[in-house]
């Protein structure tokens, strides 16, 4: 699966923006089958905190399926 | 020069960069300090929405909403489609010939009318899809509005089809019920709803509801007064759409057609009431079908 990395910007419920090194912005959706839960993202946004995601491609919409968050 | 309709807290925040939040910012850009403990709703008043679509635009960048329905929907302007668990907010387009009012009589046979309105959830006063749930994630803030809380909600989906509306769906992408929140995180940080505030031209209104309703009724004598009589009311106490146990909408409408040219149900009820009719209708039948197999049965019995 394809990763990436760089800071949470923005945590709403199960979804978060991360912006990469090159300062573009990408929308992930949390899976239901991942670790973390909603409540783990707010943390992460206000510590600024590096992560990298494991993602898949989501179908029918502008953004991914995040599938493993881990802070790096 | 002086601007006779601004708001006197407003000239405490003359400059553009500010380092916090302006406290009680509804104040100023909705006229209504948000209180918990009070009701809160939407007015949408559908005869002076433009279709510019700031409402969706602005719901979806606020609560991080991806953009869905890729493609071409072929239905006039709509690119969204319907609400749904990435649309909180859409913008119906309804292309009509004779659409009535003022400009009926100046516009050509040739020439359509255009109705349109920013739809969205109507944070039901007894809201269906909180009864339906049976884990409780669906509550009542203390704004008066209907929130999911996303690390309750199972994915059951039993508010889908609870809702008279349309409006809840679950998403495919997490299988969690979603829907309008009313900007809960914004109303409790003072902040009017995100759609509301970007609407230019006051189509959607935020307010505290008892304010909503008055100012509602207003404009619908208003525009019955400036001959647009088909306007009235979708959702307000005792009118179309506050019937079968809903009681009112805190999120309500103005229209100048029927319900069901916008989408919306003419007469929505709330599921939670054909619960006894039909469990007595079931138990009804099975005495019946006992009845008569005990009648059949005792008749064969009788024969030699």
């Amino acid at each position: 699966m394809p990763k990436m990395r760089g800071v949470i910007t923005i945590a709403q419920e199960s979804r978060f923006q991360l912006t990469d090194a090159d300062g573009v912005s990408h929308l992930f959706v949390l899976s239901p089958h991942m670790l973390a839960e909603n409540d783990d993202l707010e943390p992460l946004q206000q510590s600024q905190a590096p992560v990298q995601v494991t993602y898949s491609r989501a179908r029918n919409v502008i953004g991914y399926l995040a599938e493993r968050l881990e802070r790096i | 020069m002086n601007i006779l309709h601004m708001h006197p807290r407003a000239a405490e925040h003359h400059q553009s960069n500010l380092d916090r939040l302006i406290p009680d910012e509804s104040e100023l850009t909705a006229g209504v300090k948000i209180e918990a403990g009070r009701s809160y709703g939407f007015f949408t008043d559908t005869t002076v929405c433009i279709g510019c679509k700031a409402c969706e635009v602005a719901c979806k960048e606020w609560n991080n909403l991806p953009a869905d329905n890729l493609g071409m929907t072929g239905q006039s302007f709509d690119n969204t489609g319907a609400l749904s668990a990435n649309t909180w907010r859409h913008v119906a387009f309804v292309e009509k010939s004779g659409a009535g009012g003022i400009r009926d009589g100046v516009e050509q046979p040739f020439q359509s009318g255009w109705l349109m309105m920013s739809d969205v959830c109507k944070h039901c006063h007894h809201a269906p899809c909180m009864e339906a749930c049976p884990t409780g994630a669906l509550f009542k803030t203390e704004f008066d509005t209907v929130v999911v809380q996303q690390d309750i909600c199972n994915g059951c989906g039993y508010c889908v089809p609870a809702c008279p509306f349309g409006v809840v769906e679950v998403s495919k992408l997490d299988g969690k019920a979603h829907k309008c929140t009313l900007c809960y995180d914004r109303l409790k940080g003072g902040l009017e709803p995100a759609c509301a505030k970007s609407c230019p031209t006051d189509s959607i209104q935020f307010g505290e509801l008892s304010d909503l309703q008055e100012r509602a009724a207003r404009r619908v004598e208003d525009l019955h007064a400036r001959g647009v009589p088909s306007a009235y009311l979708y959702g307000t106490p005792g009118a179309p759409g506050a019937t079968g146990g809903m009681s009112h909408l805190n999120a309500f409408f103005l229209l100048t057609d029927r319900p069901e040219v916008y989408n919306l149900p003419s007469a929505p009820t709330r599921p939670s009431r054909r619960v006894a009719p039909s469990l007595f209708s079931g138990l009804a039948t099975v005495a019946g079908l006992t009845l008569a197999a005990a009648f059949l049965f005792a008749e064969s019995e009788r024969r030699p």
